[in-house]
């Protein structure tokens, strides 16, 4: 029986649990030393010199390296042809926090007291902050030969914005921020490299993608890709913050010149100060409907806020800029998107790739269109929503889309016609109560912006006691991607999902894999992993069709079995047709091997970025309710519906967990969560000052899922974990303006920013 | 200076005798003198509660708590709480519900949920979100957390 559909524990609960579990900052290794790194205090200024002789005296320091030492070349993450980053900084500083100077010591005490001695003389720099003024044409420079501080300009034109608007009966606009956020992954960035005799490197990470490290590794250090063997841990949380980040490299760095292992683990403080966090953006939107509710036109302005160097913000501005244009059915588009360079901490992916900024703006103003018209906003959405076969203006092919559904499963849980009438007139003692939703749409894999290869390989080894292993390039960040790959390695080969494990990513021996983001585990390597499990089985089929009297192709996996289709009483147990497959062969493993290519997946067009970036994308449709403290501007999240359409629920609880998650960070991203900069530098250094959710700002929630069955992704499965968050904030600014009648565009919803508008607009 | 100090700390019913200097927070003497991983370090600052031990069978953050304040002290962390292989009632419900995806906040958690049904056996849904909001979670949403501790608390009640 399939175990596929039935909720299935985190393979690594247990160790979890009792705290056996070696995480990245857990490694060690005999005889390490202990690394950290000196940031530059100054956002923008020249390096005129570095002395480190006193440094390099203290007793226990084994090296004190700065960028002036070597050649570096300059390099960025993968696939990204602006190569703008040097591992450490060479004449200039960018960002407060840029990386100078690092040191590896006995212990760590010694460490900081080195840093302490490494005396930097700089000459300050005028720097610039707001993307705004780095646009001017007399505006500080932050890299020489990039004009204006535009690193990316994308234009987007479909069909004709100016007929289109004139035909509206209804036209809003309104401007929209967001801030810079941090993933808050529970666990710092760590690393511990060693290099061998042959002067090969080893590192043990946790990481969203060992293969996409090995290479960005290898150009910052200028070696050679097989020189670097990556070996990846267990991770406390990644979020999309997991990715490439050179503190990796730099302790690479201090490990071949001391000749010793290195540690090195972020504090708190170096992940606000020199993380990779959130793009932020402002986004002005103005868009168009006729009298019925036809969504005519929307004409769009981002401005995104990449800081000192480019890292993944491309891709993730490409995807802010197109991928809410394919929710609704919607033909006249007009964009302008700009990626700037200012001197503040460079931005990084982080779940959701740019969606939560532009949805926050896009689903606020479907509500401001629907308020202008006096519709319902879900009978809006439910009007225009794309459907199954669509081809959309950016060339996507929507194979399935529970869009419709979604809007009217979490409507109907939400009881929202009755409180959509109700809720405004509740309002006693000084509060107000509102229920607002927002939809949004995500990809399963998403082409646009690696140009290695797309898809997904893995192996299943079978052993001669019927033992499954499965492996893959994609590490398992703690969503439980590793249960998702065994369910299916365990419904392909008819056993129990207990029999098969799942290895952690070692770039000797897992496939070539990109890594774990843009939503690709399940649908992606879950496809490569059902092929891999078919060949293995096939393998098997083969061995056994004499012994079981029958072909190949008549041979049945189910239950524990080998089994003849025509004659059921002739069968083995698994494990003995797994041994009589290996020993007919001298021993060999049963080793099957597969892959996937997402079919009818193009990149984008590099004008007009039309292209269909992934197989399969799924839809979400969530309803907030909310209550506002009329006097405190506190907003209270009282409830959360929220409708996924995943294709296909693998495994339900941890399917439930990842929503339950997403909708926490959506509130922090909504409510809470915010990193000011004082003239580029980070304020906060504690989670004391950076507020993220607790147990008690929590909602109930409610997690619906539509299965769509996708035709692609594997057993119909698609997306899940990054479309979960996107909707969070436009939902809950949606419920606040129906609950006060104010719109608020700017996040977070703090309390005091909603205090200054009910103080201008009093309700 | 890095003044040092004599310290005899009993972790886990195993009492050690240690020289730790002064700036060593406990979480630190744990994971690197006594190679306990199983506690976590999250932000440093006592703010996360990744690091949350029993001291004297009161649970609280090791990071900021000097190793050589906790001496003569009894210690309880995550490595200590079940029985052998055979798993707390209380991580056996963590286990069952899903409350686990990451596991970095878990150790902290159940720390902190064992001392908190000590005391208060019986809990309603809402004490449970207000003992754990000294802890973040980045993953679950906190859902499946309280529901372990919840289910974690009818057990033991019936077991009792």
């Amino acid at each position: 029986m399939s175990e596929i559909g039935t909720s299935v524990r985190h393979p690594d609960a247990e160790e979890k649990v009792s705290g056996g579990l070696i995480y990245g900052s857990d490694y060690s290794l005999p005889g390490m030393l202990y690394g950290l790194i000196l940031r530059s205090p100054h956002p923008h200024a020249k390096i005129k010199a570095i002395n480190i002789d006193e440094a390099r005296k203290l007793t226990g320091v084994k090296a004190v390296v700065t960028g002036s030492d070597y050649d570096f070349p300059l390099f960025s993450v993968a696939g990204v042809k602006n190569v703008d980053d040097r591992l450490l900084a060479k004449e200039k500083v960018r960002f407060i926090g840029d990386e100078v100077a690092a040191v590896a010591s006995v212990d760590l005490e010694t460490a900081a007291e080195a840093i302490k001695k490494i005396h930097v003389e700089y000459e300050p720099l005028p720097a610039v902050f707001e993307p705004e003024e780095a646009m001017k044409n007399d505006s500080v420079l932050v890299h020489e030969k990039v004009k204006n501080n535009i690193v990316n300009k994308i234009e987007i034109r479909h069909g004709n914005i100016q007929k289109a608007f004139s035909q509206s009966d209804a036209v809003v606009e309104a401007s929209f921020e967001t801030p810079i956020v941090h993933q808050s992954y529970l666990e710092p960035q760590s690393a511990v490299a060693n290099w061998d005799a042959h002067g090969r490197l080893t590192m043990w990470l946790s990481t969203q993608s060992p293969k996409l490290a090995q290479m960005t590794y290898a150009s910052a250090l200028g070696l050679p890709l097989d020189k670097i063997r990556i070996v990846q841990l267990p991770m406390g949380g990644a979020f999309g913050g997991k990715l490439e980040y050179k503190l990796h490299p730099i302790c690479a760095l201090l490990a071949r010149e001391t000749g010793l292992p290195v540690k090195m683990v972020n504090t708190r403080k170096d992940e606000f100060l020199a993380g990779v966090p959130r793009l932020p953006m402002k986004i002005w939107m103005k868009a168009g409907c006729r009298k019925d509710g036809t969504f005519l036109a929307k004409q769009t302005e981002i401005i995104a806020n990449c800081g000192a160097y480019v890292n993944y913000s491309q891709g993730i501005q490409l995807s802010a800029t197109t991928r809410h244009d394919n929710l609704y059915r919607l033909k006249n588009i007009e964009t302008d998107s700009y990626l700037v360079y200012t001197n503040t901490i460079p931005k990084g992916c982080f779940r959701g790739f740019g969606c939560p900024q532009s949805f926050f703006a896009f689903e606020s103003i479907i509500d401001m269109l629907a308020g202008e018209i006096g519709m319902d906003p879900s009978e809006f959405r439910l009007k225009n929503a794309s459907q199954k076969g669509d081809k959309t203006p950016h060339g996507w092919h929507l194979g399935s889309c529970g869009l419709s559904e979604a809007i009217v499963a979490s409507t109907k849980v939400a009881d929202w016609k009755n409180k959509r009438r109700s809720l405004p007139k509740k309002k006693t003692a000084g509060k107000a109560y509102g229920i607002g939703m927002a939809c949004c749409l995500h990809v399963s894999g998403n082409r646009a912006f690696l140009p290695f290869f797309d898809g997904a390989a893995s192996y299943v080894r079978i052993d001669e006691e019927g033992r499954v292993m499965v492996s893959v390039g994609e590490p398992d960040l703690g969503q439980g991607s590793r249960s998702t790959f065994a369910l299916i390695a365990s419904h392909e080969l008819g056993i129990p999902v207990a029999q098969v494990t799942v290895s952690r990513v070692d770039t000797d021996l897992s496939p070539h894999g990109l890594g774990t983001f843009g939503d690709r585990s399940t649908t992606i390597t879950g496809s490569a992993v059902r092929n891999a499990a078919i060949d293995a089985r096939n393998m098997i089929a083969e061995a056994v069709a004499d012994e079981l009297n029958t072909v190949p192709e008549e041979i049945l996996f189910r239950e524990g079995f080998v089994v003849s289709k025509r004659d059921p009483q002739k069968r083995l147990l698994f494990a003995e047709a797994a041994k009589t497959c290996s020993f007919k062969k001298a021993g060999e493993t049963v080793l099957g091997k597969g892959h996937f290519i997402p079919p009818g997946v193009t990149m984008v067009d590099p004008e007009t970025k039309v292209g269909n970036i992934s197989c399969a994308y799924p839809f979400v449709a969530q309803v907030a309710e909310v209550e506002v403290n009329l006097r405190t501007g506190e907003v209270k999240v009282l409830s959360f519906w929220a409708a996924h359409d995943l294709g296909k629920t693998m495994n339900p609880i941890m399917a439930e967990g990842q929503v339950h998650g997403a909708i926490a960070q959506g509130i922090g991203f909504a409510l809470m969560e915010e990193i000011p900069l004082k003239n580029g530098k980070t304020i906060y250094n504690t989670f004391k000052q950076y507020k993220v959710p607790r147990a008690t700002n929590m909602p109930t929630i409610r997690a619906l899922f539509i299965e769509s069955n996708d035709p692609i992704g594997p057993y119909g499965a698609k997306g899940l974990a990054e479309p979960a968050l996107t909707p969070v904030a436009p939902a809950i600014a949606n419920a606040i303006f129906h609950a006060t009648g104010l719109r608020l565009t700017k996040l977070p919803m703090t309390p005091g920013r909603v205090k200054q508008h009910l103080a201008r607009f009093p309700i | 200076m890095n003044k040092k100090e004599r310290v005899k700390i009993t972790v886990n019913g195993s009492t050690f005798e240690s020289l730790v200097s002064r700036r060593k927070s406990l979480v630190d003497f744990l994971r690197e003198d006594l190679y306990l991983t199983g506690t976590k370090k999250g932000c440093g600052t006592g703010d996360c509660g990744s690091c949350v031990v029993l001291v004297n069978g009161e649970a609280r953050t090791s990071c900021n708590l000097p190793a050589y304040r906790a001496n003569g002290t009894e210690i309880v962390t995550i490595e200590g709480i079940a029985t052998g292989r055979r798993l707390s009632p209380l991580q056996e419900a963590f286990v069952e519900s899903g409350a686990i995806q990451c596991g970095f906040c878990t150790p902290g958690m159940v720390m902190e949920a064992t001392a908190f049904l000590k005391q208060n056996p019986s809990p309603s849904e809402n004490e449970i979100r207000e003992a754990i909001s000294g802890h973040i979670c980045r993953c679950t949403g906190y859902v499946k957390i309280v529901e372990a501790i919840f289910m974690a608390s009818q057990n033991i009640t019936t077991d009792d």
